[in-house]
């Protein structure tokens, strides 16, 4: 487990050709680390067939909707493997 | 939706229950046998909806999506 509880993270800004769990309005966002919900197996992996698909920690993440959309005082929050997240320094 | 704006509210009534109309009920049986058979996981399905073109996608409802994503799978593995 790389992150802990209410570290700053950034979604990382990826497109592959493949699937990816990690939506397109949270790609480059700085979130907060809500937990660590356990591992989990990469959607990546098993959207290709990928056996065994590698395992990573999953994270609670959670976004203001603000600096998602500009708009809006709730929040979004997003379960993210953690190959997807990149530390805020 | 899908972090699109624009789509304006959801409509929301308090007797909707889970499914509008009988095949969106069999459309959400006939993914849980197919999964639960194995022939494919839940990436695999989330998958093949954004593979769907985008145009019937925004044009498709919710459970329209997940037949078009049923009979994809299907089709890539020959099985229909």
């Amino acid at each position: 487990m790389r992150f802990t509880p209410g570290a700053k993270v950034r979604a990382r800004v990826l497109d592959p050709d493949h699937h990816i769990r990690l939506p397109r309005y949270v790609r480059g966002q700085v979130g907060e680390v809500i937990e660590a919900e356990g591992e989990g197996p990469l959607p990546d992996d098993r959207a290709r067939g990928l056996i065994p698909p590698r395992v990573e920690t999953v994270y609670a993440v959670r976004f203001r909707a603000a600096e998602l959309w500009g708009t809006g005082t709730h929040s979004v929050t997003v379960d993210l493997w953690e190959s997807y997240l990149e530390e805020v320094p | 939706m899908g972090g699109q704006s624009g789509f304006g509210p959801v409509p929301v009534t308090e007797d909707s229950g889970a499914f509008h109309a009988d095949w969106e009920a069999r459309v959400f049986a006939l993914n849980a046998v197919l999964r639960k058979r194995g022939l494919y996981n839940v990436d695999e399905f989330r998958d093949a909806i954004e593979r769907i073109p985008p145009g019937a996608y925004l044009a498709a409802s919710y459970f329209e999506r997940w037949l078009m994503g049923i009979e994809i799978l299907l089709a890539d593995k020959g099985i229909a």
